[in-house]
């Protein structure tokens, strides 16, 4: 192999390169399994307060992630129950109805909402918690409600684009079977297309339902707090377990909270890791049978 | 009176894909300076076949062959199953045209100067004499002359294939294997590849997959066929 | 009676469609008018680029959007070339089963939380930046850094894919002539590859401007525009998450609309950046 300067620089350099990413993985991880597996356990996550009683909601757990676990599983319901119909029906609409004016138009706005910050999403939420707060009620403020709703607003484009896209990738054959045989467009979508975009919709949705449970920004504008116990109300203020992360990291005042914060990771790492490799699966399974898009 | 030499010998070869075999216990026996027409039905393994000897299916999950294969390039035999010369240098004595002409998205003179970028000769003198040698060897150098610099996905089907193999043959190749060199062509771009074969004989070892018995019968010296994994002279 | 179906099905497909239109736009309007207040009184180019001190009445930005520049810049410089020396190894350069487990990795890193990153390197980098440089440790060096390595895994898959999704025939091509792994990618896969790559690179540019918690865990927050790597910073996006506790009717307050007016162009522009490439890139046959 005569390989002139140019290709032995890239070789190298490729190699290096993946190395150092390689060694920064594993030395990320391995110190937070070091530092977090110490203190995982049912201390962790309840406290003193008996695992039974604070699960049922008798008991307030003080000492343990359990509320903020609680939260973030609340927050997660409720931002995907709010997205998800919204985001799919958008989607449909695109991928169906539209026309090419508005598939471009409603495209860039899409985008644009994928690219837009998360703590700016989180100012709007706020925004709209004040405009609430001035003019329907005093009893509106941040939230559960208004988190959930810019939760919503964050991860509607991930719902939105995967829709749209599993539609459109089907092969032709598939959309003109059903209406040869008489169906209407809506008895189309219903019976056929969704059934067979599943998977690249389901995607589309764990993938969002992950975000929400991992960001930080939006929560922080919104409505969560330190401590607040369980959600009582969606007008109330609530944990979450990343914020209770953030938290830990400026305000720890013992080594056995720092243990704590790294069990919290620990275990926010792994909801969100376990989320996220399941979506990929699914749009794996989907891609063999599309053609390639970047 | 010369005796005709081996150029290609092929000793109980079996290959599979995973679990699935695709040929058995083959043997061979290829002559230098001959066209061997290779015939049988779709799907049976002739691209595979021609593949074994420049190793194209190395990067291919679960692709193995066990057997010998021999060919003698220069004085020397090599191994393409055993991997005892280095792949690259394998591909440039052991040439492929592909079924479906792929010129690369550039200009005709840089598809046809690219082999020898690879191999490292850079001289542009070389380039451009050995560049000319091989376009003309193609019957394709008195079209293309005064166009050298236009991109080469403007040509004809038939030239595409002919710039493709142009563009094998600059480097020399002792063995050339052909896919269904002119299934994707029409009858008078074909004929002038099937002379083009022909000629090319004098240079090289051609192995030919073919469909068309009558292709085979004006180009051929020996036939043979690929059927139930098993390869038969006919 | 299907007929009706039908249109009240579009009717409400269509309805969310242009709900979701509106909320996108409305964010941009309800920052503009609530940080209103700020621009009045011909303040406005002074928000932008004066210094931020609210006790003498100073409520320019610029030390954020400084701040925001340095670590997003240190951020890219630090996680181009790690991505795309991977993604050379993962789409050519290296054999299947490495490919496979370098996929496998790097997909697991995209769903690493970001407090997550955030909180080991406050443990794990920080020391370590003020063991070996001193300081505080809190700066921009170590926010740049965690940033750079947050933002690779989906660098690296993006880059990946757009090199993958050339065609195959030619990388074929040149295999049978004789190229090896390595000259595959350089002379065909990496030119056909290049808006695609140029695309990922604007992306991560919009992610590294806009993440907030990094900066926010890791970068110092003093208020005063970077000079060296060393130093603290505070971005846009961090400003945001620390002056909310402020009283809502101040003009320190409606500052932090300012900063969220920045950021939607910057990342606005970017996308259109972007959607421009890829509109190109589809020209070319």
């Amino acid at each position: 192999m005569i390989h002139n300067l140019a290709e032995k620089v890239v070789l190298f350099f490729s190699w290096v390169t993946t190395l150092v990413l390689g060694l920064s993985v594993s030395i990320f991880l391995g110190y937070l399994l070091w530092k977090g597996f110490p203190s995982l356990g049912p201390k962790l996550i309840f406290g003193q307060a008996d695992p039974l009683m604070a699960v049922l909601g008798r008991v307030r757990v003080f000492d343990g992630i359990f509320p903020a676990i609680a939260g973030t599983i609340c927050l997660v319901g409720l931002s995907a129950g709010l997205a998800l119909p919204v985001g799919v029906c958008s989607g449909i609409y695109l991928a169906e109805y539209a026309g090419p004016g508005m598939k471009k138009l409603l495209g860039i706005l899409f985008d644009i909402l994928a690219g837009i910050p998360s703590i700016v999403i989180g100012l709007f939420g706020f925004s709209l918690a004040v405009f609430l707060h001035r003019h329907f009620s005093s009893r509106v403020g941040p939230c559960l409600l208004i988190s959930a709703v810019s939760l919503a607003v964050l991860v509607l484009p991930y719902i939105v684009r995967s829709t749209q896209r599993s539609l459109e990738e089907l092969p032709a054959g598939i959309r003109k079977t059903a209406l040869a045989l008489g169906a209407s467009k809506l008895q189309n979508i219903a019976y056929v297309l969704i059934p067979n975009a599943l998977s690249g919709i389901s995607s589309g949705v764990i993938l969002a339902i992950g975000r929400c449970a991992e960001d930080t920004a939006v929560i922080l504008l919104t409505g969560v707090v330190a401590t607040a116990g369980i959600p009582s109300s969606l007008l109330s203020q609530y944990e979450a377990l990343p914020f209770y992360i953030y938290y830990i990291s400026n305000q720890y005042s013992s080594r056995a909270e720092l243990s704590q914060g790294y069990g919290a990771c620990l275990i926010l790492l792994v909801i969100c890791a376990v989320l996220f490799m399941l979506a990929y699966g699914m749009t794996k399974h989907l891609s063999y049978r599309t053609l390639y898009r970047a | 009176m010369m005796e005709t030499k081996d150029k290609i010998i092929v000793k109980g070869v079996s290959f599979f894909y995973g679990r699935n075999q695709v040929l058995n216990n083959i043997h061979a026996k290829f002559a230098e300076h001959t066209i061997t027409a290779i015939t049988g039905p779709s799907g049976q393994g002739k691209s595979t076949l021609l593949g074994l000897f420049n190793c194209m299916w190395d990067e291919i999950p679960g692709a193995r062959g066990s057997g010998e294969i021999r060919i003698r390039l220069g004085d020397e035999w090599v191994s393409p199953l055993k991997k005892d010369i280095p792949l690259p240098l394998l591909r440039r004595k052991v040439a492929l045209i592909f079924q479906e002409p792929n010129p690369l998205p550039m200009s005709i003179a840089r598809n046809m100067a690219f082999p020898l970028m690879l191999a490292g000769v850079r001289d542009k003198s070389i380039v451009a004499a050995k560049v000319q040698k091989a376009l003309s060897q193609a019957f394709l150098w008195e079209e293309v002359k005064d166009r050298l610099e236009e991109s080469a996905l403007d040509l004809s089907g038939g030239q595409k294939q002919r710039l493709c193999i142009a563009r094998a043959l600059v480097l020399e190749p002792e063995v050339l294997l052909c896919d269904e060199p002119t299934s994707s062509l029409d009858a008078r771009a074909a004929g002038i590849i099937e002379d083009l074969l022909v000629r090319l004989r004098s240079q090289c070892t051609l192995l030919v997959v073919s469909h068309y018995m009558d292709q085979v019968r004006r180009v051929a010296d020996e036939v043979m066929t690929l059927q139930d994994q098993n390869l038969r002279r006919i | 009676m299907r007929a009706s179906k039908e249109t009240v099905a579009k009717g409400i497909f269509l309805f969310c469609a242009m709900a979701s239109a509106v909320i996108i736009a409305s964010i941009l309007l309800f920052m503009v008018a609530l940080g209103l207040p700020l621009f009045k009184g011909g303040a406005f180019f002074s928000v932008w680029t004066g210094a931020w001190a609210p006790h003498q009445g100073y409520y320019g930005i610029w030390p954020m959007i400084a701040g925001t520049l340095w670590i997003a810049t240190l951020a890219m410089a630090l996680c181009l070339p790690l991505s795309l020396g991977a993604s050379f190894v993962i789409t050519s350069l290296g054999g299947p089963r490495l490919r496979r487990m370098l996929n496998a990795l790097v997909r697991f890193m995209t769903g690493i939380p970001t407090v997550i990153y955030g909180f080991v390197g406050i443990f794990l980098l920080v020391p370590l930046i003020r063991e070996g440089f001193g300081g505080a440790g809190m700066c921009v060096l170590a926010a740049g850094i965690i940033l750079a390595v947050l933002i690779s895994p989906t660098m690296v898959l993006f880059f990946s894919d757009s090199l993958q999704s050339v065609d195959p025939a030619n990388v074929q091509a040149a295999k049978a002539l004789g190229a090896d792994r390595v000259q595959r990618l350089l002379y065909v896969m990496l030119p056909k590859a290049f808006g695609g790559l140029a695309s990922g690179f604007i992306l991560a540019l919009g992610r590294a401007l806009g993440d907030t918690l990094i900066a926010l865990m890791l970068a110092g927050n003093a208020v005063r525009a970077p000079h060296g790597l060393l130093e603290p910073a505070r971005t846009l996006t961090a400003h945001i998450a620390l002056v909310k506790a402020a009283d809502f009717d101040s003009l320190e307050f409606r500052s932090i609309f300012a900063c969220g007016i920045a950021l939607y162009l910057f990342t606005t522009a970017a996308t259109v950046a972007v959607r421009w490439i890829e509109r190109e890139r589809m020209m070319v046959p």
